[in-house]
């Protein structure tokens, strides 16, 4: 059988991609991380929404020592909150104003916390100008810790704000400014921004790249693999080298496409439960990121580009060396370009119109990670796009051609790591 | 038609020409010894024959055909450095490797079964082949070679590894390919291997092939000009003036005569020096002879 466009016998390469991708999904790398990615992410966000939304169940039992005289009486009307199971936030067992001797309260109340009859004392000093002290023995409880602070200021500032004949009220009045709404201008018309842009677009940053370097690199391994166990003589004596590379690719994709729609997956139920079980337990629900479907599609399409160039070459270099050693040395030449992206994104982030921005956007080796980034933060000239995948679907048909002639000189090659001038004169043998 | 038929193929790295204007003709339903000393050319010529290599000029057909993708699966290779997958199971990767030359994975299931048996592995099959000693994973690799009973076999040391149960079985199972009508194509050092099984041997050195043709005419042209002594005692007398050349052997040696020199004469001084003579023939030169006479001169 043969398919009309390659004229590659599809049934070996069928059988080389199938090959490939049960030896990738069998590996204990592969197992843990398609699980244990999305289970970290779960536990984080657990551990997120359980810091969040942790309240108390149980009143404070509070000792607020006035020493000014003034203070104790509005702190004590700013501490009206209750818990949800309807008991007031904070128990005010006592008010102690101006006490004769202060050291004596003190050594007083620490045994009192001491034997867990109350949980704190608020200490206000006689000067409000002074530190105002909180002594309790876990002074770790933030979740109270915040409205206690919150009840100080306002009293505080209500105060002196009274002493210049001004009412809190009126000043919040005053102050009380409004939001920006950004507002995000494409073809489709206008959308409200709500920061998420820039999110997504260094989040798509971080995975291309990740993506590309990571499945090149495994690309690059199971090639030498089969060099260094030798078992690459008898895999040629049955498959042309360019199928052999052609399913290497493919059945490494096909992996790498099945740990991302794990992940993907895992990541979609974790926002929808996540979010119900946020709401359930009482917290503000998750807002749902939006991502644009067509930049789920440029994305895709630049990534598709972008796997075969950079898998291509990571397979070359793997057929290049004969052990690890070598092929560490070696492949910089594919990973040097990966983490260029990394180290200019931000300035493409910042400004993605620039003319930095748009031709760095249209070199091959740079496009499927920069113009992705690119097309998430504002559509480009349908132009520039074009131009740019025409440039990438050409440099890799062009790379997948000088590697498979690499790849078919170099698995035979066993010994000294060939120079880069030595494999540019393989691209000549027939 | 020829199982394999070289013509005027000659192969250059860079500056180094491994294979120099060779022609050759395999017979089919033959066993064909490709001999050469280390460096030869040996390889490149096999890499060649299996269209993993193209040669710089001439041409290759085999069973007809110029060799191209398509004659991938008429051939079974044993490539002379063995290695496989080492984490799969002995069965799962002569199955994939059945498979990739065209069997059916429930044909090759039964046939791995069936050679896995031969060879007595079966109890082997669903350990990982890292797990097997090294003769028996030369033994998996024989099996991927021959498991789609292909018309040309190229065996590159098939013995190297095996002992010499495993070593007679093996070549049990080449003599019957042969008798099914395959033909074998065995590169190897052992010569007395070559001198029982093939029917053919090729030689060449440095690229250019020595000598070509019938194992048997190839002797018969040398003529019976070699002794074949075996004995005990002082070898003093092998100092005679009528012996051109000799190999010493394990219990004895093999002495190329003088044109015209009389055996008789060697006998006698040996008889003079009191040696005790187990073993004294006449015979054509051994193809061991042959070939360092033939790669030395060259």
């Amino acid at each position: 059988m043969k398919s009309l466009l390659t004229g590659l016998p599809v049934r070996k390469l069928r059988l080389i991609i199938k090959r490939e991708y049960l030896t990738r999904i069998k590996t204990k790398g592969f197992i843990i991380g398609t699980i244990l990615v999305p289970l970290i992410g779960l536990a984080f966000c657990l551990l997120i929404i359980f810091l969040v939304n942790h309240k108390p169940t149980h009143s404070m039992r509070l000792v607020i020592v006035d020493n000014s005289g003034t203070l104790a009486q509005p702190i004590t009307q700013g501490l009206d909150a209750k818990l949800e199971n309807g008991q007031p936030e904070f128990n005010i067992v006592q008010t102690v104003l101006r006490p004769a001797s202060p050291d004596a309260v003190q050594q007083d109340l620490r045994a009192r916390i001491n034997s867990e009859k109350i949980d704190a004392y608020l200490w206000i000093p006689r000067d409000p100008k002074d530190s105002f002290e909180l002594h309790m023995r876990n002074p770790d409880n933030f979740s109270l810790i915040g409205p206690l602070s919150g009840a100080v200021d306002q009293a505080v500032i209500s105060a002196r704000l009274s002493e210049r004949g001004v009412h809190l009220d009126d000043i919040k009045a005053v102050l009380h400014g409004n939001d920006l709404k950004l507002m995000k201008v494409s073809d489709a018309g206008e959308a409200e921004e709500k920061g998420q842009s820039i999110g997504i677009a260094i989040a798509l940053v971080v995975l291309l790249y990740t993506a590309l370097l990571m499945y090149g690199i495994i690309t690059m391994r199971s090639v030498l693999e089969e060099k260094t166990t030798r078992t690459m003589e008898v895999l040629i004596s049955a498959v042309p080298p360019f199928e052999l590379l052609t399913g290497k690719i493919l059945g490494v994709a096909a992996a790498a496409f099945t740990q991302f729609a794990v992940w993907m997956i895992s990541t979609a139920l974790l926002f929808t439960y996540g979010a119900l079980a946020a709401m359930g337990m009482g917290g503000t629900a998750m807002s749902g990121v939006h991502v644009p479907i067509s930049l789920v599609l440029y994305a895709t399409i630049f990534f598709i580009g972008g796997y075969f160039l950079y898998s291509s070459m990571f397979a070359a270099i793997g057929a290049a060396c004969s052990n690890e050693q070598d092929a560490q040395q070696l492949q910089w030449i594919a990973m040097a370009p990966l983490v260029f992206c990394m180290v200019i994104y931000s300035m493409v982030l910042n400004d993605p119109t620039s003319t930095a921005s748009v031709v760095l956007s249209e070199i091959p080796f740079f496009a499927p990670v920069l113009m992705a980034l690119r097309i998430s933060l504002q559509t480009p000239p349908a132009w520039q796009i074009a131009l740019s995948l025409f440039l990438l679907l050409a440099t890799t048909v062009g790379t997948i051609w000088a590697s498979a002639k690499i790849y078919r000189v170099g698995i035979l090659m066993y010994g000294k790591r060939p120079s880069l001038v030595e494999m540019f004169r393989w691209l000549r043998y027939s | 038609m020829d199982a394999i038929t070289l013509e005027n193929v000659t192969k250059s790295y860079d500056s180094v020409t491994a294979v120099s204007g060779i022609n050759l003709h395999v017979r089919q339903g033959a066993i064909l010894g490709l001999l050469g000393p280390n460096g030869a050319g040996k390889t490149t010529t096999i890499r060649m024959i299996m269209n993993i290599l193209v040669p710089d000029e001439g041409s290759i057909q085999v069973l007809g055909q110029p060799v191209s993708d398509n004659t991938r699966d008429l051939i079974g290779y044993l490539p002379e450095e063995r290695g496989l997958y080492p984490r799969m199971k002995v069965r799962e990767i002569i199955i994939f490797l059945a498979a990739l030359h065209g069997l059916t994975e429930a044909e090759a299931d039964r046939r791995a079964k069936e050679w896995l048996e031969t060879l007595g592995l079966d109890e082997w099959s669903e350990k990982k082949l890292i797990d097997l000693s090294k003769g028996m994973q030369q033994k998996v690799q024989f099996i991927t070679a021959v498991i789609h009973k292909p018309p040309l076999v190229i065996l590159d040391e098939p013995f190297s590894g095996l002992d010499p149960v495993n070593a007679a079985t093996v070549e049990e199972i080449m003599i019957d390919m042969r008798a099914s009508g395959s033909t074998i194509v065995l590169s190897t050092h052992r010569m007395e291997q070559v001198e029982r099984m093939c029917d053919s041997i090729c030689l060449i050195d440095k690229g250019h092939k020595l000598l070509d043709g019938d194992l048997r005419a190839i002797k018969q042209s040398y003529g019976k000009n070699t002794l074949h002594i075996e004995f005990t005692g002082s070898d003093a007398f092998l100092k005679h003036p009528a012996i051109l050349s000799m190999t010493r052997l394990g219990n004895g040696v093999e002495a190329k005569l003088k044109p015209g020199a009389d055996p008789q004469e060697i006998l006698k001084a040996a008889v003079q020096e009191n040696v005790s003579i187990i073993r004294f023939e006449l015979l054509e030169p051994s193809l061991n002879e042959i070939f360092i006479d033939r790669t030395s001169r060259a």
